[in-house]
């Protein structure tokens, strides 16, 4: 084991001051004013997950998901080993080069294949991992006859469920038994007045190349012409899973929009309406409806001959779906997401049922090329006025955060900026529904909300895109997936607690790039000395850490009018 | 003669220059100095002065001595020749054999002797025999053969019983064997049928398969393990099926010993070897195959070993200064208190308690005797040096030391230890506790190392390549030195191996220029080169949004310990991220720090500007600082704040406080201030602690304890220095006294001999002993054994046996000795 086979650098090779500093803790802080951080970071992005990004020191994490991914993506330990060890200004931890290349070597061994005469079967190049796994105890019924010392059947219905397996085992399995190839229909891109971008290209391309994955691209980015594009590029009849129906009508719209597709060639299958056309678009909660123990609508997904799936929001995937996916390993899935980050912790589950990581790009980047909006987050505190103090000292707990979130004071505070805001696009986005109504009710702007209905939705959605309404006061449902490019200003005045992830979403909803390229303001209003703070202070370094600029300033100092 | 006598005799005949090598070679002969030459002797015989002297030949050497010892028998005066050796080792030659021979004679090992009588044309060849105690050294099986069939009937009752019943069957099923009546026929009988090789061969020739491979097992050792070995096995009522130990069991070619061992006898093992005691000789000693690893790797290895050591004994250090590491009173340092180090350390339990012991032995924490802790001493050098020489600090610190650190967390040995399996559960070694003491331990290490670097410097390495040297590689060449040191290096090696690693005297498996200097005993040259190497301290920090401040490196230790004043570690590595906090920033301020203060310090000290959010952060906890006050007269919480005093009342989480409400603004507390203030700060607010009385001011021992001083290392010293050399030689020289007056010391070795003799040939003894009154008797017995200061004699006279101590006895000399 202290034989590192795989490295081949030379003295040479290492430069003492290079940007990154590699930590014991399998952390690395890349110094980003350095003159090589650029080329660091390309580096290092392969195989390591970005975790913090603020101003000057960014910290990447390496896991063993993010080093087999990189394997996925061709790259060996060799290689990771030799970036690492090229960039770091200090000596890299030896012990930590020991793992990433036991981890990597893991990576491959076994791999599931086309076997003309048998089907799919699993090969491996390691004898005695073959047998380890065989022997376990879950895998085994998964497993058809063994056909020599390096082969075993696999029941090709259990594709999905043994590579889970075999991940959580330790021996992710490199899938090469491809795809079938679907019924085609002809997509294609309508790039009349707009072109893809380059990284959209890329991701594409090296989705395709790889088969099957996850694009991560942050909010506003253009997720949904990545999909567009592997649409066009599959031409393939398409199955796209949403979260919700608002949701469902947009990916319509943007693709009627940017394709040769027809509204008669567009499916929606949700609550109100089950259509399946050659593109299907249906919602997670539909897939998901259980009627007697079945899931009825699940014939949809595998009753159909599609050549590609797309799951938008993968970050969100409920479990059933994955069961689904676990049954879909024969057909090209796309992921796409803006966070691998999942709050349930199963980012080992994207990993072998969809696929790996196929693109990333920080959205540092994208922001510099001018993509997406830059942001400026401002936490205004106020103070509870005496009796809600009182009031909220002597509450039950579980009704603190509620008593704080909607302190009379916030409205006033609302108030006063959307005065200052005046003329602008402008949205407030909270939890509690009274207190979102009688905000509604002073600013008199509409209110969007779980009863509001979807046609009514998008027509006040419509009328906000067009400039017509110019404050609307959102609930979380506004949370995902809704496009609204022209908002410019969010106030936050409640949450749901510290979800790091709705934070990311909502200000999500303000980073679509400004015609006149305004930096987009988003305000989160916090009750001092209160259970709101706490959250406050999750969410900033939150949104400090994803290298957004934050600052905080007292009520007081807002000015008035 | 006796062979004290003739040692003695042979020593004085030595050269002034030949004395010098063998008290270089052997220094416990002159210490403390020896009064004559009879003492000399006395002592180069005695059993522990062998042991040592042994300890330090190698393979080939022993192999000599061994075969040596098994051609000779002093009682008889049969000598041997080195052409007598030559014919019982394999591969050997005249060239290579006087050498070895003259070096042992050196040693005084083995000495001059006549040829024996059946060598009638000695011509210019040279006799040898080895000293009286060596045969008890050696042990009971030398060069691995067993014993002799007689002498396993002799000692062996079951054996002796079954032996001739073994013998008649043989001789029975038509085997070439001759019938015998009693044992020590029939062992003879067995003795004369496996004498030679040929015999053997014939005798194999039947023997089932696998009987080869079995015999092969007692190639170099002639005791095994068998199950049942004491089953009845009869040529007789042999099956077609029957399996190699019941075949060799039948036939006497296994000896049972007990229930579950047998011994090869002699004859067999001799035959199997081809009728050479030793089969296989060589000068050189074997080169491992080993693999190789890049220098870069290497010394990106050890360069990044050492700054983490270095880094983690300074966080150690300023954990223990926080807070006193508390002892267990069975000594050492319990789990519980480790895994509170090693939780402030982020590291795990087993690194952590090496770093714990390496500070320890460099002497940079005190036992506290008063308290039973383990504290920082009051000034402590160590901190104030530039970084390579902390380094050397540690490592001569560590080369000197009798700890063997990785020792710690493995289990104890003895029966209680087994009813522990996991890890640091029940009876494993604590650290700091006497257990982990091994008093070989400097001078294993410094084989150790002086080993490495042998087989770094033999092993050809391409180019940028440097070999990886594992602990079976060291193991093999410690095993070809020191073959009879070796067992002592197997339970230390891994753990020592380890250590280095950590020192950055190796890395990435291979022995580093740093270790190399080291085990050449140049630690300038490692100093320099480390030098070159370390990065220099950084002066500043990364301010950042996200209220972290990051060290891009090795912060200098005096501003790292003002920012842990104001923020928490975190991460593990180079660079250090240091986190704000609410609850950091209270810490700074109750410790006496204003807002100001703060900001100016991390103004200075930051690369960057200090963030708004930060900026915020610090202004907003210092302005509500000491909001509410807790006072020590009465426990007392007072605020001005009429909704924090109802907060505070109503909040679940004071309950414990037993608050109680005497004034719209003053709450009374039942338990003490600093307690009171935890539980407020649990709560996430912000009380300032006042001392309203005169607080007890706790004086602390004011008598100045010496910190721990510069460890200077100096390689265990094998020679004895030449003034002692000089002086012993001045009186040995001048004692002019009659030599066959053997006295004092050489007596009691002389007695020994005697009764050793006496015990191999069975004869009686007279001896003078004294008995518990203090009067001394005459008596005549045969002795039996001898061991442990005591000896078991037969008492023929009374017809019993009776143990005496060997210090009563003042005179043995054999029965009918004419001086007598």
């Amino acid at each position: 084991m202290w034989n590192l086979r795989a490295i081949r650098a030379s003295e040479e090779a290492i430069v003492s001051d290079g940007p990154l500093i590699v930590q014991s803790d399998k952390t690395i802080l890349l110094e980003v004013d350095h003159e090589l951080a650029t080329e660091a970071r390309h580096a290092i992005a392969a195989f390591a997950e970005l975790e913090r990004a603020p101003e000057h020191v960014h910290s990447y994490r390496l896991t063993p998901l993010g080093l087999w991914n990189a394997r996925a993506a061709g790259l060996d330990a060799e290689k990771v080993l030799d970036t690492l060890l090229r960039y770091s200004r200090f000596p890299v931890p030896h012990s930590l080069l020991i793992d990433i290349e036991e981890t990597m070597s893991r990576y491959g061994r076994l791999r599931l294949e086309k076997d003309p005469q048998h089907g799919l079967v699993m090969r491996t190049t390691d004898y005695p991992v073959l047998e380890e796994v065989i022997r376990a105890k879950k895998i085994s019924p998964l497993l058809g006859p063994r056909i020599d010392g390096e082969t075993v059947v696999v029941h090709s219905s259990q594709r999905g469920q043994l590579k889970q397996l075999l991940l959580k085992l330790g021996w992710p399995a490199e899938d090469l038994a491809g795809y079938v190839d679907g019924t085609p229909h002809l997509i294609t891109l309508n790039e009349d007045g707009w072109h893809l971008r380059p990284y959209q290209k890329l991701a594409t391309e090296n989705f395709w190349a790889g088969g099957s994955g996850v694009v991560v691209l942050p909010c506003g980015a253009g997720k949904t012409l990545v999909g567009a594009a592997a649409m066009a590029t599959s031409s393939t009849t398409t199955l796209i899973l949403v979260t919700n129906t608002v949701a469902a009508r947009q990916w319509k719209d943007e693709l009627l929009k940017r394709t040769s597709l027809t509204e008669q060639e567009i499916g929606e299958y949700s609550g109100a309406v089950k259509e399946v056309r050659p593109v299907t678009i249906a919602t997670y909660q539909v897939l998901t409806t259980k009627r007697g123990g079945l899931y009825p609508h699940l014939e949809l997904v595998d009753g159909h001959d599609w050549g590609l799936i797309i799951y938008d929001e993968v970050h969100l995937l409920p479990a059933p779906i994955f069961r689904m996916t676990a049954d879909l390993q024969a057909r090209r899935r796309l992921g796409l997401t803006a966070t691998l980050v999942r709050e349930d912790g199963r980012e080992g589950e994207v990993f072998s049922l969809i696929g790996p990581k196929r693109y990333d790009a920080p959205w540092k980047d994208i922001e510099a090329q001018g993509y997406i909006a830059p942001a400026d987050c401002v936490e205004v505190r106020v103070d509870l006025p005496r009796d809600e103090r009182v009031a909220y000292a002597m509450a039950e707990d579980a009704d603190k955060y509620r008593l704080c979130a909607t302190s009379e004071t916030k409205t006033h505070l609302v108030e006063q900026l959307v005065a200052q805001h005046q003329g602008e696009q402008l949205l407030v986005i909270g939890q509690y529904i009274d207190q979102l109504d009688e905000i509604g009710a002073r600013l008199d702007a509409p209110v969007i909300k779980g009863d509001t209905t979807v046609k009514v939705r998008q027509k006040l959605f419509n009328a906000f895109r067009a400039g017509e309404i110019k404050t609307l006061v959102v609930s979380k449902v506004a949370n995902f997936s809704i496009d609204l490019p022209e908002a410019s200003v969010a106030i936050q005045v409640s949450g749901s607690f510290g979800s790091r992830q709705e934070e990311a979403q909502r200000l999500g909803r303000l980073l679509r790039p400004k015609q006149d390229g305004r930096a987009a303001r988003f305000y989160s209003l916090v009750a001092r000395d209160t259970l709101d703070q706490d959250f406050a202070a999750k969410r900033q370094r939150f949104l400090a850490e994803q290298g957004y600029a934050y600052r905080i300033m007292d009520a007081k100092d807002v000015p008035t009018g | 003669m006796s062979l004290i006598r003739a040692l003695s005799k042979e020593l004085e005949a030595r050269s002034d220059e030949s004395l010098r090598a063998l008290f270089a070679a052997r220094p416990d002969l002159i210490s403390p100095a020896a009064p004559d030459f009879a003492a000399l002797a006395a002592r180069a015989s005695a059993r522990v002065s062998v042991q040592r002297a042994l300890e330090r030949l190698n393979k080939p050497e022993m192999q000599v001595l061994e075969t040596l010892h098994l051609c000779t028998n002093a009682d008889t005066g049969h000598s041997v020749s080195a052409a007598g050796l030559k014919k019982c080792i394999n591969g050997s030659t005249l060239a290579a054999l006087e050498p070895i021979l003259n070096k042992l004679q050196e040693l005084a090992l083995i000495h001059r002797a006549d040829p024996p009588a059946t060598v009638h044309n000695p011509g210019r060849q040279r006799f040898y025999l080895p000293v009286g105690s060596l045969k008890d050294v050696i042990g009971i099986y030398p060069a691995g053969l067993g014993r002799s069939y007689t002498e396993l009937v002799r000692l062996q009752p079951a054996f002796a019983q079954r032996v001739v019943q073994l013998v008649a069957e043989l001789h029975k099923s038509g085997a070439d064997v001759l019938a015998a009546t009693t044992p020590m026929d029939a062992a003879l009988a067995l003795q004369r049928w496996t004498s030679t090789p040929e015999s053997l061969q014939h005798i194999l020739s039947e023997a089932p398969i696998r009987t080869r491979p079995l015999l092969n097992k007692f190639g170099s050792w002639a005791m095994g393990a068998v199950p049942q070995a004491q089953r009845k096995a009869s040529v007789l009522h042999e099956g077609r099926d029957v399996g190699p130990v019941d075949w060799l069991l039948a036939r006497g070619l296994l000896v049972p010993l007990d229930a579950g061992h047998v011994e090869l006898p002699h004859s067999v093992g001799l035959s199997l070897r081809g009728g050479a005691i030793v089969d296989h000789f060589t000068l050189k000693p074997p080169v491992p195959e080993l693999g190789q690893t890049s220098a870069a790797l290497r010394r990106n290895a050890a360069m990044g070993a050492i700054a983490e050591v270095l880094r983690l004994v300074g966080e150690l250090l300023y954990a223990v200064r926080e807070q006193p590491v508390v002892t267990l009173r069975s000594g050492g340092v319990g789990v519980r208190e480790l895994k509170r180090l090693a939780d402030s350390l982020r590291l795990g339990l087993s690194e952590t308690a090496l770093i714990l012991e390496l500070s320890a032995l460099s002497g940079l924490l005190r036992l506290d005797v008063d308290s039973s802790t383990w504290v920082q001493p009051p000034t402590v050098e160590w901190l104030t040096l530039p970084r390579q020489e902390q380094w050397l600090w540690l490592v001569n610190a560590w080369l000197a030391s009798e700890r063997a650190p990785s020792l710690v967390g493995q289990n104890l040995p003895g029966p209680a230890a087994t009813a522990s399996r996991t890890g640091f559960a029940g009876t494993s070694i604590n650290a700091l506790s006497a257990e982990a003491q091994r008093p070989d331990a400097p001078l294993v290490r410094k084989r150790i190392l002086e080993i490495l670097d042998e087989l770094t410097r033999e092993v050809e390495a391409l180019d940028g390549k440097a070999p990886v040297l594992n602990a079976e590689a060291v193991m093999e060449r410690a095993e070809w030195t020191q073959p009879r040191m070796s067992r002592r290096f197997s339970s230390l090696i891994r753990g020592i191996l380890h250590e280095a690693e950590i020192l950055g005297l190796m890395g990435s498996g291979a022995l580093t220029q740093l270790g190399s200097a080291i085990a050449t005993e140049q630690p300038d040259l490692a100093l320099r080169i480390l030098g070159e190497h370390l990065p220099a301290a950084v002066n500043h920090v990364l301010l950042q949004a996200d209220l972290t401040a990051v060290a891009p490196g090795y912060l200098a230790p005096e501003l790292s310990e003002k920012l842990l004043l104001i923020a928490e570690a975190e991460g593990q590595g180079p660079a250090t991220i240091f986190r704000f906090s609410g609850d950091s920033i209270r810490r700074a301020l109750d410790a006496g720090q204003d807002a100001e203060a703060i900001l100016a310090f991390l103004r200075t000290h930051s690369a960057t500007d200090v963030p708004q959010p930060l900026q915020y952060l610090i202004k907003d906890i210092a302005s509500r600082h000491g909001r509410l006050r807790v006072a020590t007269s009465a426990s007392f919480i007072q605020s001005d704040d009429e909704a924090a005093i109802a907060e505070l009342l109503h909040e679940p989480g004071t309950a414990s406080l037993g608050l109680v409400r005497i004034a719209p603004t003053v709450l009374t507390s039942a338990v003490s201030p600093r307690e009171t203030a935890r539980v407020l700060r649990e709560l996430g607010l912000s009380p300032a602690v006042q001392e309203a009385e005169p607080a007890v001011v706790r004086y602390k021992r004011a008598t100045a304890v010496a910190g721990g001083a510069r460890p200077v290392y100096t390689a265990p010293r094998t020679a004895p220095p030449d003034d002692d050399v000089d002086a012993q030689l001045a009186v040995l020289r001048h004692h002019r006294g009659v030599s066959g007056d053997m006295t004092g010391e050489a007596a009691t070795q002389l007695g020994l001999e005697t009764l050793q003799r006496a015990i191999r040939l069975k004869q009686a003894v007279t001896m003078n002993v004294v008995d518990g009154l203090g009067n001394s008797n005459t008596e005549t017995v045969v002795p039996v054994s001898v061991s442990g200061g005591r000896v078991r004699v037969f008492d023929a006279a009374r017809d019993t046996e009776r143990v005496l101590s060997i210090h009563r006895i003042i005179d043995v000399e054999p029965a009918g000795d004419p001086r007598k």
